[in-house]
């Protein structure tokens, strides 16, 4: 139905009129905000993938320690993780505040000066990806814990044997044996990230200056205050093809760094 | 052995267990099928219809529907509430689906949804009951009129008007009975309000453009420079509906107000001001960090429950020498979505809310303040006797409906907001910024109207 309507001039609560493919021309060639959408989504795809996939996988070695209470410690970690969305939005949104937030007050007790956050064209969209950094020891973090304890210790003693320290463990073992979960998350986390659109729905409302206008976003405007459910879903199905193109040219890259031991899966 | 013993073995615990599944598998469907919103009204001689209006303060039965069930015995009104976030949803959905309420309340653009034919137009039932609509404020009648026919009936509305602290007025020595009445008063009033540390940190501010004191943004509510357009006479709709004009000169003149405005302050500092300020008891004029804003009577509200004893006043929004003070006010409607089961009692209710008699006693039943559509409830001595309330009154006279494209009303006003922005931070210049908003409007209009005539030449019956 969508790939129909897509091919129509169509508000919902009237009859679609058949445009042929007008509306995928006006996206692409004319529409200004299409362009500066896709950029944007793209440069917070950037920031987010490596801030949300490095920081589960930094808390994951530290939570697959063999500490006293290791099991309350990574509780704790996970429970930021379950509140999202708006409330998560809102929160962020006092702690991005300029004047009084904590992000800024902490800045300042190590002497560096505040930028506006999400006042500010340069800031907002590393400020939206820093709220990645909330949800770190979520499902991400559980599923690195799980692929950590599945690495046989037999590796590590035979690093030690080689006389290697922490780092020829860490990047010729760990990284190695988590890199089919890693290249998982970095294909699932880039799906999300471009789907991002809460934060930027309830905080920014795409501003300032259309710096947080994500596709999603846009989209939304379009769909339903613009009533233009046509354009709306080219639009989505656009995002599809892209979404589809990245992910297959993921799976050819990966071939090159993913290690499977028991051989690559077909 | 005990029976229990028996009874509990491991061949009757499988079939106790399937027993306790099918049970609670046939109570999932049961209620997935059992529709329990849409009983059939009871069988009796009277015209049941089903009113859905947004959840207010209090989950109970609006006093209107109370009283309208009580003083007459034909018609019965069964009233839903409904999250505001979902209702234009549900209501379309419903529209949509064939089987929407007879009446719903709403405050979207009602042309938003005439333009549309999701509403049914009213001019045959008023023609018919010989309603009297001039008894609305003209800005409200012609906010719910698309096309020359009208679609809905105005309820309440938001009166705007010009709020100032006098206790900080004086503190900057300021006359407090003496506001400003020009624009060029306001500058000159928020320079001698301005408070700035040593490290030039906004302290206090006398006003704020576009600023209402609780947005996160720089230009997000209430913008002086469309308020000045319009006290200027823009017309940013041609007569056929089908041209619109954004780089109009009488709109420029209000932005390079605002631009210059700005130029007085440092605008980082401004946007860190205003990210300082907050809501509620936070609010940047209850906590006294802005002198003078704009907005709406429901501000008094705030103020007298989270300052009640604070020294305020309220004045007719400002305008440039010689020209008109003029407000905006968009309104809460009543109408009957397309496919009305019984637009006859619909109408009959309808009426009878707007009343002049009905609408104060609705506004004497709730704890939020409402301002009345209805002219004669709004001047009748038990409204506009109230504290500060006259002005609000007055204002209301002036009033603009901000629906001025209404077939792309939500992008109007993003481009608006949009040029508005590039204008005061220097990224364009006012007449380029608002030509490429005009362009983009346009563009948009365009496919607007013609898929409109597409449609009107497809879908008669709904003419």
């Amino acid at each position: 139905m969508s790939l129909y309507y897509s091919l129509c001039q169509y508000d919902v609560l009237r009859i679609p009129q058949y445009i042929g493919l007008e509306n995928y021309r006006e996206l692409l060639f004319e529409d200004p905000y299409f362009g500066i959408s896709i950029w944007n989504t793209l440069v917070y795809t950037i920031l987010r993938v490596p801030l949300a996939i490095g920081g589960s996988l930094i808390l994951a070695i530290l939570a697959n320690q063999a500490v006293r209470g290791i099991k309350f410690f990574r509780t704790v970690y996970f429970l930021p993780s379950i509140i999202t969305g708006v409330v998560l939005s809102v929160i962020w949104m006092w702690m991005f505040n300029p004047q009084i937030g904590l992000v800024n007050t902490a800045l300042g007790w190590i002497g560096l000066p505040g930028p506006l956050w999400l006042q500010s064209t340069a800031w907002s969209k590393p400020g939206i990806a820093l709220m990645s950094l909330w949800g770190v020891g979520g499902a991400r973090m559980i599923v690195f814990i799980a692929a950590l304890q599945g690495i046989p210790s037999s590796l590590y003693e035979s690093v030690e044997i080689d006389g290697g320290g922490w780092w020829a463990r860490f990047w010729h073992v760990t990284v190695p044996m988590l890199s089919p979960v890693i290249f998982l998350w970095s294909v699932l986390e880039i799906i999300f990230s471009f789907q991002v659109f809460t934060e930027a729905y309830v905080m920014t409302k795409g501003g300032p200056l259309d710096s947080t206008l994500f596709y999603n976003l846009y989209l939304y405007f379009k769909a339903f205050d613009d009533y233009e459910m046509g354009y709306a879903s080219a639009m989505a199905w656009i995002l599809l093809v892209i979404t589809l193109a990245v992910t297959l040219l993921q799976f050819k890259l990966g071939k090159h760094w993913v290690h499977y031991t028991g051989g690559a899966p077909e | 052995m005990a029976w229990w013993n028996t009874f509990f073995d491991a061949d009757h615990r499988t079939t106790i267990r399937g027993v306790v599944y099918g049970i609670l598998g046939a109570a999932i469907l049961l209620l997935l099928f059992w529709d329990l919103t849409d009983r059939k009204p009871p069988e009796d001689d009277k015209t049941h219809i089903r009113y859905w209006h947004i959840v207010g303060s209090e989950n109970d039965v609006p006093y209107t529907v109370r009283k309208f069930n009580q003083i007459q015995d034909s018609i019965v009104v069964h009233a839903t509430p409904i999250p505001w976030q979902e209702h234009e949803k549900k209501i379309l959905t419903a529209v949509l689906s064939g089987n929407p309420p007879d009446v719903v309340s709403q405050f979207v653009p009602v042309v938003r949804w005439a333009s549309r034919k999701a509403l049914l137009p009213l001019d045959d039932l008023i023609a018919a009951s010989a309603f009297d609509t001039t008894i609305f404020f003209p800005a409200l009648w012609n906010e719910v009129t698309w096309q020359g026919r009208p679609y809905a009936l105005p309820v309440n509305t938001a009166s705007y008007a010009f709020f100032y602290n006098k206790d900080l007025f004086e503190e900057a020595g300021l006359d407090p009975e003496n506001p400003p009445r020009t624009w060029n008063d306001v500058r000159q009033y928020a320079r001698q309000l301005l408070e700035v540390d040593a490290d030039g940190k906004i302290l206090q501010a006398g006003f704020l453009p576009g600023f209402s004191g609780s947005h996160q943004g720089l230009l997000g509510n209430m913008s002086i420079a469309a308020l000045i357009a319009w006290q200027k006479g823009v017309d940013y709709l041609s007569g056929d509906g089908a041209t619109v004009t954004m780089n109009a000169p009488e709109l420029i003149e209000g932005v390079q107000w605002t631009i210059d405005y700005y130029k007085d302050y440092d605008l980082a500092e401004v946007q860190a001001f205003i990210g300082g300020l907050g809501t509620g008891d936070q609010h940047g004029f209850v906590t006294n960090k802005l002198a003078m804003l704009v907005l709406d009577m429901s501000f008094l509200d705030l103020i007298s429950q989270y300052r009640p004893e604070m020294n305020f006043g309220v004045t007719e929004i400002p305008s440039f020498e010689g020209d008109p003070t003029v407000s905006m006010a968009g309104s809460w409607w009543l109408g009957m979505p397309r496919g009305v089961q019984h637009p006859e009692a619909a109408w009959a209710f309808m009426q009878f809310y707007v009343q002049k008699d009905i609408q104060l006693e609705e506004i004497a039943s709730r704890d939020d303040p409402l301002f009345p559509a209805n002219i004669h409830a709004a001047y009748d001595s038990s409204f506009i006797s109230k504290p500060l309330v006259d002005v609000f009154v007055r204002q209301m006279e002036f009033a603009h409906s901000p629906t001025v494209v209404p077939l792309v009303h939500g992008l109007f006003w993003r481009e608006f907001y949009g040029a508005l922005e590039r204008s005061v931070r220097g990224e364009q210049s006012p007449e380029d910024a608002f030509q490429q908003a005009e362009a983009t409007v346009q563009s948009a209009l365009d496919r607007a109207v013609s898929y409109d005539r597409y449609v009107q030449s497809r879908m008669k019956d709904l003419n």
